[in-house]
Parts: structure tokens; sequence; C-alpha cells
């Protein structure tokens, strides 16, 4: 690892002005549990290492009555754990709880996993289909940019290079139901092969998945072929196929393209099938 | 018994859970310098030039060697290895230039100012491939190397070792076989993943005397192989093991040792360090090679196997030092636990341009029964009987004969094999759970024999104290097995003292006497005898003194808790501490001096076999038999595999400590899971494309099914206590009854491990498309 | 470049002048000499150098050691307290819950912290607790079995 100045800041402004200072040469240290694996293997070498856990505020998860929000820094398992996401929120709280281990979710935040930008991102699925909004800290202040349209590509994302991604946030949906489904090679601390959440809400549906594109995608021509229809198995075996069709994995060490695009149709039949 | 047979508890227990045992990497030494290695980013390349002088420039660089400085060739059985590559690379990661630095940082950062020009060769990335006449050569010079006479490799090709097995007329026998049954098989490279990556220190003094610290196996071993490599007297170097931090083979032999000697050399006094990174592990420590089986079977209608026809093929990597005996013993084991009267084998171990075969728990008999134990159930089907029933016709009684043509008198396979059958309730239909998930039982058996030079050696020595404790020296090693714990129960019982009074020293090449390897599944049976030999030794020593002391005849007197007794008047007796430093008379005269026992042991009567049939009366020292019996549930829709139930069931001649055994047992389970579902080094071109955890999996404490651990006991005569070796047996049936269990479930036969849940789902696809 | 930084390790208050790209795993081994936590692979995917940060199990080999000021570290070495093992040491020993020992103080720790956040843990809580700490050695049976034990004696 080569060596940096590490930083601390203690506001957001002192932040901005960090960033702003170092043109582009800052990595931004939350968890660490991906940054420090990268610095380690030479893929990352930045002059300024800005540790942004003791920047006040961020580590709360916030329960309004329309909306919650999670700060940048709160942790996986604090998300996972939390009551309120538990119990309103499961599929949310499943995803949080399905990465890594127990030490590195102790370790390793929400947010942090969302501007990885991975297209494997085990809690992109849940927050893509509770259309959350990403909340980011720049010169002009606090812009909204909504998650689907935060990813680029793989490890990229819209985030410039002074910008502080504060936290994401969701509206409140009671009666929203959702099933959220990991498969890996392993059942613990593994990788998603695939991964999805299946939510219903009223007559809507809405599916997202990972692992099957560059970045965590909705399946939004499914989700239009499903919306206000009865379900019925044929309407399921009907909306697996199309699934099957949007998606657009590749083939890798972990799965090929064929086994993924399978698996999101089995994915959303298991869910589906949940509310026959 | 007092301490043999029970769950003593482990004699290195405190200083494991409390972090304080030195491990080698824990090992902190004033004056240090770390080695860094450039390796070889091509499979196979010749090296044209080397330029390290801007290495060598930067602050804290104290010296850079490459391999044409050390042109020696080395290796355990055939001598084709050399520390650091001399003239081309043949692998993906081979060691070309090793720099030596004040710190690891530097040695690491220095690594990119080297510039090494290569010419590519073609690459020899398919074991098959590489026995054809047309096949580049990885070994051109073969024909120049040195071997072991009991290996046969053929110069000119890329076979290091063509093994044969004629016993019989095999091809006869199939002409009147009712039906023949041939099946292919493939099993993947693996990596054994220690916890503990390699690591080892060399330091020289100011005289010249050589020490090297290595997370080891076999510090004798060790000590065998740099003293070649480097012209070392052996009374001038000596090889410490201070803890082995999980070998399953991968820390037998030598792997990175040798490069840090000629730097020990060049700075005296200085420690010089090398431990490898994970990625160092999964790609430059030894792999388990990987195989394609051929197995052709001939069977009448009633069940009775009449021949077999096996050609093995080792995916050797790079280097076959170690990899030659993987190839013999699989070629001598080829008939597996049955007893068939004509046995047909070719087994081949191959050069590759991939990374370098080595042993691996079960050295060859996990790869070669997930096609054996598979080919059996597929017989058992087409002659229309169960997968029981024809493992009872065929499989090994006593009295039987091997496939090597030895007949054995002990053999506990139909034991074991009830016992599983029962445990697992074999002819109870599984339970159904749901349309898309199924279930299903498999069996498969197994054995091993220690596979070892016919005179493979261990020794022991015990030494009384005068408070009547004793200090027990072997160089067995306690690799995690809990050799230390039985080695000290079995003195404890001879010496008729309690284990807390023993304390063992182990792993130190001048204090500790000599261990061929700690390896083979021999250690309790081998070390085991030797530690009992020493025990009785230092018995008699007492006995003769006490005769002496108390004046009854020494066949009259025995040990019995701490104290020389009369077998017939018990108030009769004088405490061994008494007699520790010799026998003191009235007069203050005395006689013999202090005790000290010695033991000794070569396995008696083991003889080399027969080199073009395999056939001999008695080639290997025993053989392990057991059984397993597994239940798993197969996911229909996404091919995932869940295994719900093990019975492990061997014959282990005597049971020395309960719960040490189960544990053996218990990780045999593990590692044979991980093996059968998920683990594969996955080769590209010669590249690992998974060269870490997040890409090769091992099984967590959440993929364990429920184990039930069973032991039959028939003796080993000539084993301490009547013990044999079993922790490697342990995982050899697993993979294939998981194999059996699945197609139990769904019908499906899967040649290739690992049984993914794509292969597993493509599999049933297969089947259900007609 | 270094930082100053302070912080508690085994209860006591200790300072330490650290490279900034020093992890806290190299600092606890290198700098204070603390070896039980093992470094397995580096990234966090093994477990062997799990410790007890502020309560929780961290895997300290992805943890830079400037991140430590002010915090409270506990490693296996802190468990013995007068000379007396912990209650999971204990187990772990009379469970034979190890073998070669390379994973026992991470798997240790990871136990430690999960029975100070959930004294009852069931025995699928205790499997998947200690999912993060990988062990080649022992099949993980006893290691449970050896958690089992503590925690029910946290029950009585």
């Amino acid at each position: 690892m080569k060596t940096f100045e590490y930083l601390r800041p203690t506001s957001l402004k002192e932040a901005l002005d960090i960033l702003k200072n170092h043109d582009g040469n800052v990595s931004i240290l939350n968890g660490g549990t991906d940054l420090i694996v990268r610095m380690r293997e030479g893929h990352s070498s930045p002059e300024v290492v800005m540790d942004i856990k003791k920047i006040p505020g961020l580590d709360q998860i916030q329960v309004d009555e329309d909306r919650i929000t999670i700060g940048a820094t709160v942790l996986l398992n604090d998300l996972g754990l939390n009551e309120v996401i538990k119990t309103r929120y499961p599929y949310l709280a499943q995803a949080a709880l399905s990465v890594g281990s127990k030490q590195v979710r102790n370790r390793a935040t929400c947010i942090g996993n969302i501007c990885n930008a991975s297209p494997l991102a085990d809690t992109a699925t849940p927050l893509l289909a509770l259309n959350a909004d990403v909340h980011i800290y720049g010169e002009e202040g606090i812009k909204t940019v909504p998650l689907k349209d935060f990813f680029v590509f793989v490890r990229k994302t819209v985030l410039k290079p002074n910008e502080i991604v504060t936290g994401i946030s969701f509206k409140q949906d009671p009666e929203a139901l959702g099933i959220f489904t990991k498969m890996s090679r392993r059942k613990e601390v593994d990788l998603s092969t695939v991964c999805s959440t299946v939510m219903r809400t009223g007559t809507e549906y809405r599916i997202s998945c990972g692992a099957v594109a560059p970045t965590p995608v909705r399946l939004f021509k499914t989700e239009a072929f499903l919306s206000g229809k009865t379900l019925t198995g044929e309407v399921i075996e009907e909306a697996c196929k199309l699934a099957e069709g949007e998606v657009v994995p590749i083939s890798d060490i972990r799965a090929s393209e064929a086994y993924r695009r399978e698996m999101v149709g089995v994915m959303l039949r298991r869910a589906l099938s949940e509310w026959l | 018994m007092k301490f043999v047979g029970t769950s003593v508890k482990r004699v290195d227990g405190v200083k494991k859970v409390t972090g304080s045992l030195k491990y080698v990497d824990d090992i902190k030494l004033s004056k240090m310098l770390y080695v860094a290695v450039k390796r070889s980013p091509h499979p196979h390349a010749k090296i044209l030039s080397i330029n390290f002088e801007k290495a060598l420039a930067i602050k804290g660089v104290k010296d850079i060697i490459t391999g044409d400085l050390f042109t020696k060739r080395g290796g355990l059985y055939l001598e084709d290895k050399n520390f650091l590559a001399v003239g081309k690379v043949r692998y993906r990661g081979e060691a070309v230039v090793a720099v030596c630095a004040i710190s690891e940082e530097i040695a690491q950062s220095a690594l990119e100012f080297i510039d090494i020009e290569y010419e590519v060769l073609p690459a020899v990335t398919n074991a098959k491939d590489a026995m054809k006449p047309d096949s580049p050569l990885v070994h051109p010079d073969l024909g120049e190397y040195k071997w072991a006479p009991v290996f046969f490799p053929v110069p000119g090709t890329n076979i290091s070792n063509h093994y044969t097995l004629r016993k019989g007329d095999a091809k006869k026998a199939f002409e009147t076989a009712d039906f023949v049954v041939e099946n292919e098989f493939y099993v993947p490279h693996v990596q054994h993943v220690p916890i503990e990556t390699h690591t080892a220190i060399a330091q020289m003094d100011a005289d010249g005397f050589m020490t090297v610290w290595a997370s080891c196996q076999s510090p004798y071993a060790v000590r065998q192989a740099l003293s070649e490599a480097f012209d070392l007297p052996l009374n001038r170097l000596r090889v410490l093991s201070p803890a082995v931090g999980g070998g399953f083979g991968s820390k037998a032999g030598t792997t990175l040792e040798g490069i840090l000697i000629p730097f020990a050399k060049k700075f005296p006094d200085h420690p010089v360090k090398l431990t490898y990174s994970r990625q160092d592990e999964f790609e430059n420590a030894y792999v388990r090679q990987g195989l394609h089986a051929r197995i052709k079977t001939g069977v009448n209608k009633d069940g009775k196997i009449i021949a077999v026809e096996n050609e093995f093929i080792w995916d050797g990597g790079a280097y076959n030092e170690y990899g030659v005996n993987i190839a013999k013993a699989a070629g001598y084991a080829s008939a597996g636990p049955y007893d068939i009267e004509n046995v047909y084998t070719d087994s081949y171990c191959v050069y590759t341009n991939h990374p370098v075969g080595g042993p691996y728990r079960g050295f060859g008999m996990s790869e070669i029964h997930f096609g054996i134990e598979q080919n059996l159930d597929m017989v058992a089907e087409r002659i229309g009987i169960d997968p029981v029933e024809i493992r009872r016709i065929n499989g090994m009684k006593p009295g039987g004969v091997t496939g090597t043509g030895e007949v054995v008198e002990v053999a506990g396979l139909m034991e074991c094999l009830d016992i599983a059958v029962d445990e697992i309730k074999f002819y109870e239909k599984s339970e159904t759970v749901s349309p898309t998930k199924v279930r299903g039982k498999g069996i498969a058996c197994g054995w091993k024999a220690p596979s070892m030079p016919t005179n493979a050696a261990s020794s022991a020595i015990i030494k009384l104290n005068e408070d009547g404790t004793a200090h027990l020296l072997v160089s067995a090693q306690d690799i995690g097995q809990g050799s230390d714990t039985v080695m000290t129960q079995i003195a404890a019982e001879v010496l008729s003292i309690s284990p807390e009074k023993i304390t063992i020293r182990t792993g130190d090449t001048d204090q500790t006497p000599y261990e061929w390897q700690t390896v083979a599944s021999r250690i309790t049976y081998s070390a085991g005898r030797a530690v009992f030999e020493a025990a009785n030794d230092a018995m008699n020593q007492l006995l003769e003194l006490a005769q002496i002391k108390i004046g009854l005849s020494k066949r009259d007197l025995e040990l019995r808790d701490g104290y020389v007794v009369s077998k017939i008047y018990p108030d009769r007796k004088v405490a061994i501490s008494e007699l520790a430093l010799g026998l003191t008379f009235e007069d203050g005269s005395g006689i013999h001096g202090p005790i000290i026992g010695r033991g000794a042991f070569i396995p008696p009567n083991v003889r080399n076999a027969d080199k073009k049939t395999g056939l001999g009366e008695h080639p290997v020292v025993f053989w392990t038999y057991g059984a397993q019996g597994i239940e798993v549930e197969v996911d229909l829709e996404t091919g995932a595999v869940k295994i719900l139930k093990v019975v492990s069931v061997f014959d282990v001649g005597k049971v020395m400590n309960p719960q040490l055994l189960e544990g053996q047992m218990e990780g045999a389970i593990a590692q044979g899971i991980g093996t059968a579902l998920f683990e594969e080094l996955m080769l590209k071109e010669g590249k690992v494309l998974n060269p870490s955890f997040v890409d090769y999996k091992i099984p967590t404490a959440d993929d364990m099914p429920e184990m039930v651990i069973k032991f039959v006991e028939n003796p080993e005569d000539t084993g301490p206590f009547g013990a044999r070796g079993v922790a490697e047996p342990a995982m050899v049936p697993t993979a294939p009854a998981i194999a059996n269990a699945i197609y139990a479930a769904t019908g499906i036969r899967l040649n290739t491990m690992p049984l993914t849940a794509e292969r597993v789902l493509n599999a049933i696809k297969a089947k259900n498309n007609g | 470049m270094k930082t100053m930084i302070e912080f508690t390790l085994n209860g006591e208050v200790v300072e330490c002048l650290v490279d900034n790209q020093r992890t806290l795993l190299k600092m606890i081994r290198e700098d204070f000499d603390l070896t039980g936590a093992k470094e397995g692979c580096g990234a966090g995917e093994c477990g062997a150098c799990t410790i007890i940060v502020d309560g929780k199990a961290l895997n300290a080999c992805l943890v830079l050691a400037v991140e430590a000021d002010g915090t409270e570290i506990t490693t296996i070495e802190g468990l013995v307290v007068d000379g007396e093992l912990d209650p999971l040491q204990v187990s772990f020993i009379d469970n034979a819950a190890l073998q070669c020992g390379y994973c026992t103080p991470g798997m240790i720790m990871t136990a430690k912290a999960m029975l100070e956040e959930n004294p009852h843990p069931t025995e699928n809580e205790i499997r998947e607790g200690i999912s993060g700490n990988l062990c080649r050695c022992t099949g993980y049976k006893k290691i449970i079995e050896a958690i089992q034990v503590v925690a029910d004696q946290n029950k009585a």
C-alpha cells in the first residue's frame, strides 16, 4: 500500500474543502472494506484518504412519517437489525445482512455498498425497488438523484470528484410487500451470482436485479406487463419469460449468462407465486 | 487402559486459545530482512534477459538473485525443480527473481523495477493433450534428470511417471463378462487452503551454521532438500517447525525455503523472511492435481466384478517431483477396496504448464474414488442390484486379495458399510419436501494406504526427570491433527504417569529425533509406535533398577501411577522419581545414570512391488477401510445441492482419543463437501482465475450438515495399541457419496467435479429433455 | 506519512505513531507484539484477524491503524483476566474445538462479540455468526458446540 495523507473532517463543509483542495486525488474512507483491499492490491493509490466517519449526523437512520433516510455512515448491520427496517422493509434488512460476514457488516455501510456501484450490490435491488433517492452534497448544496439514474456502469456513478453522498432515502410505503432473493455459490459470505427484489404495492410491481447487467437494474418492461394484472400461473410464466429476456447478464467464473438469465426467471416465479 | 482411548484434552490447547503460540510468521527477530519474489506472467516461456540494476539501486534493497546462480535441480522423488527458474519458466507464477530488502514494503516495491524479457513458448494446458506425441515438451531434458528407481518417467514425452498394474488377464475376463460398464470422470485442481499461508525464515551464524524456521510438516525432509541443494552438511543445518497452521499436504516437502538460503548466506546474522500472500498460496503452493480418469468394469450377472481397467491421467503441472508418487499411489489403489481378480491399470503423471501439483489429503484417493464409486453404482444399476449389495458382494473381506495381489488379513469394510447403511437409513425413502426440492441418499466406500517409501522411519526419545516427570522428543509435527496429544497419551500409558507430567517437544532437527514426514496418515501409527518403543525402553530400564532396589524379579514388577510396583505385594514399590537419574545405593554409590528411553521404527516387511506388474506380497504397510452414507437435497429449479446428513464409519484399528478422532473425521467431511460442491482452482491458459477467497470458496460453519461419526476397531498388529491411520481416508468417500446421493434424488450423473448448481441444473434439464 | 494516535488496548491506554498506510492488524502485531490475530487473507474473507473494537467484532486487516484513534480494542490476548481463561477459551479446549489453532483466536473473538450482543444464540445463529471465520481443520461442529456450551452457561 502506498502512503497517503489521512484526513478526518468533522463537517461536510470541511470535507468538501478537502475534496476541492486535492483535485480528485481523494478517496473517501467510509467502512473501508472495499477501499483498503483496493489500495493494498494497488488498484487505488490516492494522495489523500478522507475518513468521513466523524462527520456528525451521518450515522443515523431517520424515520419520518413519510420518508426513511439512511445516513452515509450507517453500518450494514445497523441497517439490517433496525427494528423499523426489519418490520416494514424486511427485504431491505435481509439484503443488508446478506453482504459479507458479520465482521464486514460491522464496518461496511449501505451507502458504501451503493457508491461502489458493483453490478451485484446486494442493497441496491431493494432500494431500486423502493424508488430510493441518493442525496449528494456539493458546491451547490444538497441535490437529489434517483438511484436508478445514479449508476452509470460497472463501478461508475454520476458522482463527481467534488461531491459526497450524504445518504439515501425512500418514501414510506406501508402497503409494499417485497421479497429479496440472493443466489450464491455458498450461502454465507459470498457474492451474489444473481440477486433480486420483487415488490408489490397495490396492483403495481417493481422488479430489480443484480449481477445481470453492468449495474443493478429495474426490469421496467416486465413491471409494465404485470401492472394491474391479476396473478395467475400463466401471467407469472409470461412475466418470467419477459424478465429473462430483459436482463443482459454476462458469463464469468461464478456462472454463465444462460444460468443467470434462467435464475432471474426462477427468482421472479418464486416471489410472485407467494402472492398467488 | 487409563489414557489411551480416552479424550485427553489437547496438550497444545491453552497456547492456541490464548493466541500465545508463535507460528513462524509471528516470530520477530532483530536485524530481519525481507524477501519478495518476481514471478512469471507466462505459463511457458524462455527467459531471454533479466535486468534488475534499477531495483538494486533502490535504498533499502540489499541484494537480488536469479536462478542461474543455483542451477542444481532438486526434488523428493524426481529431481526436476529449482527454487528460482533457470532458463525458462514452466507455469504462470513461477519464481524468477528474488529481492531481499530491509522491509517488506521496499522488497515488494522493488519488483516493478525489474525487467524480464521472455520468449513465449506454446503452453501445455491440458494433461490429455500433453500425452499426445506432437505436444510441446515441458521438460525436454527429462532424460537427464535423476529419479528414485520405483518411478518410470518417459524421456522425450511429458510423462513423468507411468505406473502399470497387471493382475490376472483383464482382457480375457472382459470377453466373458456379462456386462461391461465404462465411464470417464474429471476432477479439477483444488487448493489445500491452510489458514496459515506458507512462511519461512533463514539465518546463518557467523560460523556458517544455518537455521531455518519453516511452517512445514516435515522438518527433516526440508533439511534434506536444503542440504542437497546448497551443499550444507546436515550437522550445520537446523530446521525448526515451531507450529503449523494447517497443512493437508501442502506443507509436506519444501516450497519456498530454498529462496531464502542464498540471502541468509550472504548476510550472516540477518534473519531473512518470506511469507506467502493468500494469492501466492493459491498459485504457488502445491495444488491437488487434476485427474482425467477412465474406468471400465466387467461384471457377471450375479454381481461379481471380474475385471477392471483403469486409465488415470494426472495433471501434475510444471514440476512433478512429488506428484509422481500420487500417480503411483492411485495406480496401486486403483481396484478400490474390492476383491477383483483381473486388474489392468495405467496411471500417468503428466507435465503441463499448470501450477505445481503435490500431495493433498488423500493423496489421489479422493480423486480416483469419485470415479470408482460412481462407476460401481452404475454397474449395480445395470445388473439390477442395489448399491449396497454390489459392495457387499465385491468389498474386501479378511482373506481377500487386493489389486496388487496382496492377501489381507484385516479388513473391516463390511462392518463399516453395515453401520453406514444403518445410520443413514439407506433403505428408508427420503422425505418428500416440495415439488421443486428432492432428496436422496448415497453410499460410497473408500480405502487408502500410507503412500510412503517402504522404509519410512520414525524415532522418539523419552527423558525422565528426577521429580517423576518426563520429556518426550519426537519430530512428528502437530499440524492440527493432535499428534502432540496422542504421542503424550501413548507415553503416559506405558509409563503410567499422567499426561500432564509429560512435556512433548517437536520440530527441531537439532534436538528432536528423526521423523521421515508428517504425511500419509502415518503419524499415530509410525511415530506412535516409536514413542511406544521409547516408553517401553524407559520402562525396562526402570524395572532393571527397581528389581535391584526392591529385590524382586523384574517380571513381577510393573509401572503404576508413578511407581514401580510389585504385582504380587503392592506395598513393595519405588517411585520412578527415585530412579530417574539412576539407582543410588546406601553407601552413596550409584549405577546406570539417567533414564533415557529410545524408540525407533520402520514398518516391518514392506517391500517394493514388481516394477512391471505392480504386484507384491506386501507393498504397503496397511490399508484403512471405511464407508460413508450421505443424504442430500437438490433444488430442481436452481440446481443447488444441500447436504443434509453425513454418516462416516472407518476401521481405525484402535480409537486413541475419541474427541480428536471425531475432529479428524469431521474436518475430512468438510473438505470432502467443499471439493464436491464448489472448490475448483479455475485455470485458463495457465492462469488461475480465482486466486482469492472471493472466488475460491471453502465451506463455512453454515455449510456443514448433521454428522454421525462411528468407528470399527480391528487392530493393526504393528501399530501402537492396534492403531492405524485414518485422517486422509476419512475424506475419500465424501464426494462420490454426494454424487451417488444426487443420482438417487434426481437420476442425474455428474462425471465432473465440482457439482455446482449450474452443472446440476444443466444435467437435470438435459435429462428432462430426454 | 505518520499519525499519532491514542487508544485503549486490552484495558490499557496506549499511544502509537503509525504509518498512515499501516493496517490495524499490522500495528497490533508489529508495534504491540500481539500476534494472536493472524493475517489469513488480508481481504476480510477469512476472519483470522478478528478483534473487538468498541464492542464490535472487526477484521483488523480491513481497518487502518489511524482509525483506531480514540477506540477501545480487545484482542485475544486481552481475554485472559488475572490468569483466568475466558469461559469461551475453556470451552474451546474442553470441546476440542480447535486443531491447527490458526483460526482459533479470531474464531473466539467473533464468538465473544456475538455472545455479548446475544447471550442466547440458537444453533443457527451461531452458524451464521461465525460464518465469517474460516476453519479448514475442524468441520466446525465442535466449534459450534463449544460456543453453545458457553451460551447455555449464560442461561443458567
